[in-house]
Parts: C-alpha cells; sequence; structure tokens
C-alpha cells in the first residue's frame, strides 16, 4: 500500500505556492497534514502530479483575536486549538470539537484549514465553521477573497476552493456572552467519525427565551446542513425540554440526501439526527444555565 | 521524480538523505535508516504501529513523508532506552505484561511517553483515549492501561 | 503420575516476568518484514476487483515494461505448481481444489491473479496497475443459503453444486425427547464473519540457493514444519533441502497456521528467479484475501421441560465457507466443529445435527481462535438466555438446572467428547458472585422503570484444548496432532530448550523455560528456549488450537526429565551414591539430607562431556532427549458474565464491565494466562459488537480497510476482572489444559446476551450479529429482519 510517485513542492511563501499551484494546474494537490490525503495516496484513491507542501510558509499557523473574532491560519495544527488559552478561553466549542476528531496522533499533524478544505461530510470542522457562520479566507492568482461557511461546503469532499487557490485563515466571529454551545455525536468507536453529529448555539434574551439558534448537522448528508426549521423552532420559545424535543424532531428536514455506509444506514443517521440535536441543545442550555 | 534533499535528527543523530518525494517518514525509517522498529500494520493511519515522536509529540509515520520531515526531530523505539537502560515505560510495560506478540508495541509504549510527557498523572480515561488510536490484537489493552499507570506513579517517585 | 512428571514449584505456576520481552520493548525484535537480505526484490499481487468472474485475457506487458520490473507471473507461469486443497479424511466432502494464481476464473475480491517482482515494493505496485486482466463478470453469490439454491451460480462448476458436505447426524433418541417435551423452542442465528486481523499481516521471503539447491524460506506462520513439508511436496525440493523459519510473528489468531497460495508462489518465485524475493502482504490484502472466519448460520431447536431441564436439541449448521474448501481443514471447520460443541456444559442425551458446508463469492474461511465453538456457543447461549426468560426462569437458575456437575467427570458428551474434569457449576456461581448478580438484577429492574436498560450476559462454557490426536478426533477432525521438543544440557550446565510448537505473543520462551527449570532445578535465566526454525527445533505441528502449553509443557517436561536422569548418573559416579539419594537445586546436584556434598550443574555437565571416565558401558556423552506428545483430551472451562447498558434513543452499547472466571487446570504462569484470557475477550467484544466483513450482492468487500473493519479499541475495552479456578487435569502431564480461545469462545455469547438481556423483549428480532447500534435500535424499534 505504496503512494504512486508524485513530484514534491515545499514553497517558503504564500505567492510561491500560488504560483507553483498555478502552473501545476489542476492535478497539484496542497499538503497540509496530510492525515487524510496520504492515506488516500497509500490507497491510490488520489493520483496528483506534484504535491505542494504548506508546511514551510511562514505566517499560516498563527492564532489571533481580532474585535471580537477568532482568526486561525489555515496550517494551525489541531492539537493546538485542542490546547490554547486563547481558544479555550473564547471558543471552547472549537477545543471541544478538535477532541471529537480522530485521535492525538492525528490532531498532532492535522490542521484546521486541511480538515476543512477536505470537506468530510463526516467532520466536526466544517460544521463547527457553519454553525459560527465562519469566514473563510482564500487566496487564488487573483488576490484574496473570503467565503461564508454556508457557501464554502458543496458536497462530499467538494468545496468552493477553485484549483490555484488556497484556503488560507478562518475567521470565527465569537459567540454573545448569552451564548451557550453543545457538540453531540454518535459514533461507532471513541475517534471515529459520527455516524451523526450536532453543534449547537443558543443565544438567550434577557427574559429567558431564545433570541438566536444554530444547529449544524454532521455525518448525515452530502455536506454539513444548518437545521433552519428546528432553530426556527426554537426562536422566541423558553429554553426547555420540551422546546428541545420539538425543535430536535424537525432537524431531519434539513436533510436532502443522506448518507450511508457500513457502518450505518441512511435510515438510521436519519432517525438518530433527533437525538443528537437535542442532547446539543441540551448541553448548550446546561452552558448557559452555568454562566 | 526529482528526489528530495532533507536533514532530519533521528533518535539524536543528524542524517542528510535524499529521498524520493512519495517515500513515507516510515519507509525512509525502516528501509533507508534500517530502524525497523518502527511498525506497519495498516499503512493507512488507523493502527498506530508506526508512531514515532516528532519533536516530542506522536505521529504516524505513515501518515508523513520522508519530504516533510526535513528539519524535525525524529525518535524512534530504537532511541528510547539509554545505555541499555529500559526507558521507565518500557519497564513498566515489561513489569505489567503489556505485550503479547510486540507488534504494536513499540508505538504503544510512544503514545505513552508522549502521554506521560504531557500528563504525567493521567487518570484511566485520559489514558484509554490516549491511546485510543493503537490497536492491539493480543492484550484486550487492560495491562496497557495499567503499565502506563505504573509508568506514571514510577516516574512521579523518581522525581 | 501426570503430577509427578510435572510437580508444581518454584517455577511452574509462578507469575515469572516475559524473558522474551526486551528485544520487542526495544524495537530489537524482527519480525518477517524487518528481514533485510542482500538483493532482495519484493513482490506484489494482482488481485481480483471483482466477486465471481472469468479471465478473458491477461496482458502484463506494461508491467514488464516499466523499469525496475524483474517479472510478472501468471497462472500460465506457474503451471507446474499443483493445486491446494483440503486433505482432510472425511467421506462425502467435496474438494475444490485451488490453483496458487487464479487460473481461468476468480471466485472471489482479492483472488490473485498475478504476482509482479520488482526492485522495491513501490515499484512493485506500480506495476501491479499497469497489468491488464480482461474480466468476463459472473453473477455472484454471498449469501450461503442463496448458493445453496439450484439456480444459484456456480463457483465450482465441475462440482454442479456449490453445497461441498452435507449430513445429518442423530445422537441419542431424538424423537422421544421430543415428544416428551413441554415446550418446543425454535431460534436462528447467523453468526458474523469476522476475522483475526493480527497486528502483523502475512508475509514470506523465499531465499534459493542455486548451487546447492537449498530453499530456506521465511514466513511469518504458526506451523513452520508444516509449511516446510508442503512446499518440500508443491516445489518438489527434497524436505533436506528446505530450512522454514519463522522470526518474530506479530499475532496469528489461527490465520497462519495454513498454507497459503501466496507462499507457494513466492518460494517458486525465489527458486526461478535467483534472487531473494520477498512479500509483505498489506492491510487491504489481508482484510480482503487472507482467511475469515466464524460465519454461520445456525438454526436450533430445543425439547424443554417446563421446569427448563433441556430434553434434546437439534442444529442446523450452515458454514458460509468462502470461495474455497480451503486447505487448512476445508469449509467444514466452521461447521462441524460448531456441531460438536452445541451441547457445551450441558447434559444433553438427544441430539441431532445436519452440518452443511457451501462456497461462496467470499474469502476462503480458515481457523480463527476457537473455530466454530465461537459460533456455536453464541447462538446456543443467546438461544438458552431467551428459552429462559419464556419459560419465566432466571437465565442463571436456567444454566443451574442444565449444567454438568462436578459429580459427574468424566463426562462423556452426546458428541463424544470426555470431558475429563472441570468446574462448570462453581465458575457459574464465581462469577455471579464476583459480577454481584442479584443486586445486578434488582438495579436493572430500578433503571427499566426509568427508561434505562441494564444488561447481564452470561456465557458458560468448555473449550476442548491440548489439541492432540484424540481431541481432534472428538471434535470431528481426524488428523494425526503432536509435537516434539529437544531438551540439551551443554558443557558449562546451560540448557538449550528446543520445540516445535511456535510462539507468537504466547510467551513459550518464558513458560517452557519455566517446566524446563522446574525439573532440572535451574534458573530460567540459564535455559533458553528456540522455536521457530525447522533447522533447530524437532519436528512437530506448530501452535493452534490451544495446544502449545499443554502438549508443549509436556514434552519438554518429558523430555527434561530424561535428561535429569542422566544428570543424576553421571553424578552420582562423581558422588558416588545412588542416583535416587541426589537432587538438583539452583544449579547444585546434591545429596539428599547432606546439602554440603554437591556439585554444579557445570561440573557434572562438563564430567559428562569431557571426561570419559565417568560414563558407563554403552552410555551417551550428550545430556540431550527428545521426546514427543501426543495427549489425552483435555477439556478447560469458565463463565463470562458482561454487564452492559443500552442507550435506547441510539442503540449504541456500553460495556460496564467484564467479569471471567476461567479453570485451565495447572496454570504455568498465571500471568500468561490472564493476558490469554483478557486478548481473547477484548476479540470477543469485537466479534459480538464492532467487527464483521461485509459483501454486497455482487461479491464487492465493503470493509478492506481498518476504517470500514472496525477493531475495539482502549475505549471500548471495559475494566476486565479475570479469577482463576484450578482443576488439574488428571490425564494430562502436569494438569495442564489449555487457555488459548475460551476468550473468544465464550465472550461473544455473553456481550451480545448482556445486550438482548438490556432490551429484552426486544432482541427476539435480531438474527444477525454483530450488534451494531442499528440493528439495535431497529429492534427497539419493533423492526424486524435485521
Amino acid at each position: 500500500m505504496k503512494p504512486p510517485a508524485f513530484a514534491y513542492e515545499r514553497p517558503q511563501s504564500l505567492n510561491e505556492a500560488l504560483e507553483v499551484l498555478a502552473r501545476e494546474g489542476a492535478e497539484a494537490r496542497p499538503l497540509a497534514g496530510g492525515q487524510s490525503l496520504i492515506p488516500m495516496l497509500a490507497l491510490r484513491l488520489a493520483r496528483p502530479t506534484v504535491l505542494v507542501d504548506l508546511g514551510g510558509i511562514a505566517g499560516l499557523d498563527e492564532l489571533s483575536l481580532e474585535d471580537g473574532t477568532l482568526v486561525a491560519g489555515a496550517m494551525v495544527r489541531q492539537r493546538r486549538l485542542e490546547r490554547d488559552p486563547l481558544v479555550a478561553q473564547h471558543l471552547p466549542l472549537l477545543a471541544a470539537a478538535t477532541r471529537l476528531v480522530g485521535h492525538p496522533a492525528i490532531r498532532n499533524r492535522g490542521t484546521l484549514g486541511g480538515s476543512l478544505a477536505h470537506a468530510d461530510p463526516s467532520a466536526e470542522y466544517p460544521a463547527v465553521a457553519l454553525a459560527l457562520e465562519a469566514e473563510l479566507v482564500i487566496r487564488g492568482p487573483s488576490g484574496e477573497r473570503s467565503v461564508p461557511a454556508r457557501e464554502f461546503f458543496l458536497g462530499p469532499f467538494t468545496t468552493a476552493l477553485a484549483d490555484g487557490e488556497l484556503l488560507t485563515a478562518v475567521r470565527f466571529p465569537l459567540p454573545s456572552a448569552a451564548t451557550g454551545w453543545g457538540i453531540a455525536e454518535v459514533a461507532r468507536r471513541h475517534g471515529d467519525f459520527a455516524l451523526a453529529g450536532a453543534v449547537t448555539l443558543l443565544e438567550r434574551a434577557a427574559d429567558g427565551t431564545c433570541v438566536r439558534a444554530a444547529i449544524a448537522l454532521f455525518g448525515v448528508a452530502t455536506r454539513p446542513v444548518r437545521a433552519t426549521a428546528a432553530e426556527q423552532a426554537l426562536v422566541g420559545q423558553p429554553l426547555t425540554v420540551e422546546t428541545f424535543r420539538e425543535a430536535a424532531a424537525r432537524a431531519t428536514e434539513a436533510i436532502d440526501e443522506p448518507l450511508s455506509d457500513v457502518h450505518g444506514s441512511a435510515a438510521y443517521r436519519k432517525q438518530i439526527v433527533p437525538v443528537v440535536v437535542r442532547r446539543a441543545l441540551e448541553a448548550a442550555a446546561q452552558r448557559l444555565q452555568a454562566t | 521524480m526529482e528526489r528530495v534533499p532533507i536533514t532530519v535528527t533521528v533518535n539524536g543523530r543528524r542524517i542528510s538523505a535524499v529521498v524520493e518525494p512519495r517515500m513515507t517518514l516510515a519507509d525512509f525509517l525502516r528501509e533507508e535508516l534500517g530502524l525497523t522498529g518502527t511498525k506497519l500494520g495498516c499503512e493507512h493511519g488507523v493502527c498506530g504501529s508506526c508512531t514515532v515522536l516528532w519533536d516530542g509529540a506522536a505521529v504516524r509515520s505513515c501518515l508523513v513523508l520522508a519530504a516533510q520531515a526535513d528539519g524535525a526531530n525524529i525518535t524512534t523505539i530504537e532511541g528510547l532506552a539509554t545505555d541499555g537502560t529500559l526507558h521507565p515505560v518500557q519497564q513498566a510495560f515489561w513489569e505489567a505484561h503489556a505485550l503479547q506478540c510486540g507488534f504494536c508495541t513499540p508505538g504503544m509504549v510512544l503514545t505513552a511517553v508522549a502521554l506521560l510527557a504531557e500528563n504525567p498523572n493521567p487518570s484511566e480515561e485520559e489514558i484509554r483515549e490516549a491511546l485510543s488510536g493503537n490497536l492491539c490484537r493480543c492484550t484486550g489493552y487492560q495491562n496497557i492501561v495499567r503499565a502506563v499507570q505504573l509508568a506514571a506513579r514510577h516516574e512521579r517517585a523518581g522525581t | 503420575m501426570s503430577l509427578q512428571i510435572l510437580p508444581r514449584g518454584k517455577w511452574v505456576g509462578a507469575r515469572v516476568k516475559r524473558v522474551e520481552d526486551p528485544r520487542f520493548l526495544t524495537g530489537e525484535a524482527r519480525y518477517l518484514a524487518d528481514l533485510q537480505i542482500p538483493g532482495t526484490v519484493h513482490a506484489a499481487f494482482v488481485r481480483s476487483p471483482y466477486g465471481h468472474a472469468r479471465i478473458r485475457r491477461i496482458d502484463t506487458s506494461a508491467a514488464r515494461a516499466l523499469p525496475g520490473v524483474l517479472a510478472v507471473f501468471t497462472a500460465e507461469d506457474v503451471a507446474t505448481l499443483p493445486p491446494l486443497a483440503s486433505g482432510l479424511p472425511i467421506e462425502g466432502l467435496k474438494p475444490t481444489p485451488q490453483t496458487v494464481l487464479a487460473k481461468d476464473k476468480i471466485r472471489f475480491i482479492g483472488e490473485a491473479v498475478a504476482v509482479v517482482v520488482a526492485e522495491n515494493r513501490y515499484i512493485a505496485e506500480d506495476a501491479a496497475e499497469l497489468v491488464e486482466v480482461d474480466y468476463e463478470r459472473l453473477p455472484a453469490v454471498t449469501d450461503a443459503e442463496r448458493a445453496m439454491a439450484p439456480d444459484a451460480p456456480l463457483l465450482h462448476e465441475d462440482l454442479g453444486t456449490n453445497v461441498v458436505y452435507q449430513k445429518v447426524t442423530t445422537l441419542g433418541d431424538v424423537d422421544s425427547a421430543f415428544a416428551q417435551a413441554d415446550r418446543i423452542f425454535r431460534r436462528r442465528f447467523h453468526t458474523n464473519r469476522f476475522v483475526a486481523a493480527p497486528m502483523e499481516t502475512r508475509g514470506c521471503l523465499s531465499v534459493y540457493e542455486r548451487s546447492s539447491g537449498q530453499l530456506t524460506f521465511y514466513s511469518s506462520t504458526q506451523m513452520p514444519h508444516m509449511l516446510r513439508l508442503f512446499l518440500s511436496l508443491f516445489l518438489g525440493i527434497p524436505e533436506h533441502k528446505v530450512r522454514v523459519i519463522s522470526p518474530e510473528v506479530g499475532g496469528g489468531f489461527g490465520q497462519k497456521m495454513t498454507i497459503y497460495p501466496e507462499e507457494v508462489v513466492i518460494a517458486y518465485l525465489g527458486k526461478v528467479l535467483g534472487r531473494p524475493v520477498k512479500w509483505v502482504e498489506d492491510r487491504r490484502e489481508n482484510l480482503a484475501a487472507a482467511t475469515h472466519a466464524k460465519e454461520q448460520i445456525i438454526e436450533l431447536e430445543a425439547a424443554v421441560r417446563n421446569d427448563g431441564k433441556v430434553l434434546g436439541l437439534k442444529a442446523r449448521l450452515i458454514g458460509d465457507g468462502g470461495a474455497y474448501s480451503f486447505n487448512t481443514a476445508s469449509a467444514l471447520i466452521e461447521p462441524l466443529a460448531a456441531a460438536g460443541i452445541i451441547p457445551g456444559v450441558y447434559d444433553i442425551q438427544a441430539y441431532q445435527h445436519e452440518v452443511i458446508a457451501v462456497c461462496t463469492n467470499k474469502a476462503p474461511v480458515g481457523a480463527f481462535r476457537a473455530v466454530g465453538w465461537t459460533a456455536a456457543q453464541t447462538a446456543r447461549e443467546l438461544f438458552f438466555d431467551e428459552i429462559a426468560r419464556e419459560l419465566g426462569l432466571d437465565p442463571a437458575e436456567f444454566r443451574r438446572r442444565n449444567v454438568i456437575t462436578s459429580d459427574q467427570f468424566p463426562y462423556t458428551t452426546i458428541t463424544g467428547m470426555v470431558y475429563d474434569s472441570g468446574s462448570y457449576q462453581e465458575s457459574l456461581e464465581r462469577a455471579l458472585e464476583l459480577v454481584g448478580y442479584e443486586e445486578l438484577r434488582r438495579r436493572q429492574a430500578e433503571l427499566r422503570q426509568q427508561g434505562r436498560y441494564l444488561g447481564i450476559g452470561i456465557s458458560l462454557y468448555v473449550e476442548p484444548t491440548a489439541w492432540g490426536s484424540e481431541i481432534a478426533l472428538q471434535a470431528g477432525f481426524p488428523f494425526p496432532s503432536h509435537d516434539n521438543a529437544t531438551v540439551t544440557i551443554d558443557p558449562t550446565g546451560k540448557v538449550r530448550v528446543a520445540v516445535s510448537v511456535h510462539s507468537h505473543g504466547q510467551g513459550h520462551e518464558t513458560t517452557l523455560a519455566q517446566v524446563a527449570a522446574e525439573i532440572l532445578g535451574v534458573s530460567i535465566d540459564d535455559v533458553i528456549v528456540e522455536h521457530g526454525d525447522t533447522d533447530r527445533a524437532p519436528w512437530g505441528m506448530g501452535t493452534y488450537a490451544s495446544r502449545s502449553a499443554v502438549i508443549g509443557g509436556g514434552m519438554v517436561a518429558l523430555a527434561a526429565r530424561e535428561v535429569r536422569e542422566k544428570v543424576l548418573r553421571v553424578a552420582s559416579r562423581l558422588l558416588e551414591v545412588a542416583p535416587e539419594d541426589l537432587d538438583i537445586q539452583d544449579g547444585n546436584v546434591f545429596v539428599k539430607g547432606a546439602p554440603d556434598r554437591s556439585l554444579s550443574l557445570f561440573q557434572v555437565a562438563f564430567a559428562a562431556y569431557l571426561d570419559g571416565r565417568v560414563r558407563a558401558e554403552g552410555e551417551e556423552p550428550l545430556l540431550s532427549a527428545t521426546k514427543f506428545y501426543d495427549p489425552r483430551a483435555t477439556y478447560s472451562n469458565g463463565c463470562i458474565v458482561t454487564v452492559c447498558e443500552v442507550d435506547g434513543e441510539t442503540g449504541t452499547v456500553h460495556l460496564d464491565k467484564i467479569v471471567a472466571v476461567e479453570d485451565c487446570g495447572t496454570m504455568l504462569n498465571p500471568m500468561i494466562v490472564e493476558g490469554q484470557v483478557m486478548g481473547a475477550i477484548a476479540q470477543g467484544i469485537g466479534g459480538a459488537l464492532y467487527e464483521a466483513m461485509v459483501y454486497d450482492e455482487n461479491g464487492q468487500l465493503l470493509t478492506d480497510t481498518f476504517v470500514t473493519y472496525a477493531l475495539p479499541t482502549a475505549t471500548e475495552v471495559p475494566e476486565l476482572i479475570i479469577e482463576h479456578l484450578e482443576t488439574p487435569s488428571p490425564v494430562t502431564i502436569g494438569g495442564i489444559k489449555g487457555i488459548g480461545e475460551g476468550g473468544l469462545l465464550a465472550a461473544p455469547a455473553s456481550v451480545a446476551g448482556a445486550v438482548l438481556d438490556a432490551i429484552w423483549p426486544a432482541g427476539r428480532a435480531i438474527e444477525q450479529l454483530p450488534l451494531t447500534p442499528e440493528r439495535v435500535l431497529a429492534a427497539l424499534g419493533g423492526e424486524t429482519g435485521v
């Protein structure tokens, strides 16, 4: 199980990387942490002619706070998101989601940007980005553009990134202080991709009702999706178990083409969506109560 | 394909080599350096047998290209014992009967070393979670968990 | 008698740390893939991407043209090699010869069609992709029952059927048992196809010396001498010019106790190419093409009295043998072994079984720890749980009413197994006590009120062990089975033990050294155990079927005993006392009652070899003996109890703990016994909840990576509580019984039983294992047919 032959480039700057990608065309693949790409090479499911290693580019692994936004470079390692005090303090959801990604050795190499650009429909980060309404910063031959998460994920392993473009950073707007978060998933084993998962954000008004809800599902559809009907069912409602149950029941409306594989059929995944949504909502509400 | 020059420190020794781009770090260590203690159990990043320490962190050497390791500091199982004395984690694995066929052992030991470096006093749950990326088909894991607990006790007592 | 040959003492029964461990801990241990011989070239097999197809044409020209490629071989190029087939001498068993590379047609996905040899494995894989095979796809059949239908696609057309064996056997008065019963129960289970998945895949390295005609063949095998025998026969190389070396082996569990087509091909390539040829299987090949195991469809029927007494059983066992009735022990390996053990620990006086073996377009089935017995135990224990509940009896009580009691030993089962001794009742009671059974049942009822699903699963088992000729026959497989040990004391008094049983994780270098040390009165530091090399070890069958502690322990004891006598005879002349007045302890031979009159073993051995004066007429200087052992049948037993909680909303299972009480007679080393039990239980957890080889109806394998084929990890295995009972066997040397398989024999039933207990009565509809969250949830939702 050895990778097919390819050339290897390790540019030292973003511009150099973009030049290489432009020169090599569609058969070039950026290499971030490689934790998904290299197995695909070993299984010969991917056959790039050249790998463009982003590991030598300075500045892609920075983590900072800018006016209520956490800005994470695409090459920030997952392990850092799990442990960095900045993330723990301002966006603990991201740290919690990271702990569900694979295993420690995977997270030591895996990157935020790599996972988002890989766009596995069962992965946690895309759903987190979608729930938080993150902006994905993209650089290409014609300059920089920013794409909201809801327009970035187009299908299984398919994103809005065009050939020759690179994801360079993610801008996560920080939720308000009156927002609670939750993440819940069902996986066959610890560290496995989810059979169904949900990321939730609940913003509470002064009167205790819900002013804003975000529910992003993963592992159930061809891409991460927002359960908008369920979200709407929460707005203006008290944060109670009954409300959550009713809203969660509507979460499946968001699923157009359910996933199915050897670990769980489409029917099963759909069946447990309301459960993970309700559990993630309850977790969010608990966190609100704790504040 | 054009070969890539790299300089990498392995078990404290600086090594310069020229590698084929597609060669994995695991194959580089095993085939080029003869460090066959690093095992290949699946070559697609699930079993953890090929785990090495990369700047102290556990990394799967089948999921990294040798070319990417330019500048890295790698420790393999061969680099753990010093002057013929087993590392406390190796010693604890021996005492706790934490290995049978031994194939997953190098990866398990190095994963445990990385865990204890970061968390000298892990709970059983933390140990199991840290080891959950390493498959063992012989032991049922319980003695491995006990070995890590034992090593943690020994290391704490030793400091 | 047997205990006199091998008494317990300083070494036997001690928790000795394994002497082999340091080399594994430091990375010095060399497995097949680690062997580096100058000039080695590397092989990759071209494997079928389909489940069933005719091969129209193979074009190897592009592959041959790739720089770095030495050779590409297809069936045509290896036509002189005879096909592989099972040699099991059972009447009515149809052979399905398998050419070492597929000729004319392929019968399962992953079957080897061609082999490429190149300078390195990367190039070999590149070239393998360039071999063009023109396939004519054929309809596949991947379900054993469908394969039995008259219109099913045929795998082996010349047989005219996919059924390679079918036979009904009636034992006892089955008709009257069923006529007298108050209730008749029926149940069907389809046990999952799962695999050994040793962490080290298969692999071999063929080194042929043309000038001498000597083949040295390294293989990750459990049975070096058997492999040597067959390579000699297949390749036509005289046996004395074949040497098989099994280096460190990273687990086998039965998967490596067979002769694989790949091994024959690689051995042959080494011979014809004149370069060392190495093949290291990758994981995808291992999952697709190494033997699979354990899949059966088992239908049970029980005649039961209202008080719970089982009067008779009927079983129909269909073994899904995969594409070939494989050479390990044919497609009967699963259903025939299962048929014999269906009565298990229970006193059953009437039994009828129908054994059916069928070929399907799936990987061939071979041995995997507790062959046949896992499926039989799982089906029977789950069935008995349900009968108990239907009768309003506690499953533990139901077992009490049927179990063979200690006063019944030796007990001959209706299938002809002779249980020598055991602690069936005792292990049940002790396991229940350890788990806190009564309290758990109360807690279960409480939690049910709250809508939570706690479950307790009991699996009470007997394990045929010590696989010698007698137990093989009792289990239905008429093969001779024995092994040999040579024990030698060299001139400086150090001890070499060479054995034909092979260690691939079992720790023989420690346990068999303990046996020799016990008898010879030395420290295990002065003993070395050699195995795995046909030039260094005497002939024997290898390691499988929980046999090596019993057979290995026995044969080493016999040989050491004879060497001890030689030592004492020499020492008696040196010390001028009768041999029976001498003893050996801590490496010193001394006069009993006068320990100051002593000689070191060094002095005695040195004299034996180099001082002709102490040698009596006709005596040999060599302090060495070779002994064989073919033990009487002996049976281990135990009870595994699992406690779990099922998430009623998602169907996921959380295991709280597993208690195992086991009895393997005299333990050579309890630490190693526990290791065997725990490892086998973890595999059983995999079999009950996670692992399954899944094919679609076209014969595509959907589980050919460790992502899709899910092994349990450290987070899926709960706390394991192991306790020992020790009922020494009255029929084996030292009272030893085997321990290798009980955990995997019994844990799947225990774990699955706990889940079904938790969701009772919803689980009645579940037929198919493993118990995935989806199946459990569907059962809870009242859906059927999953």
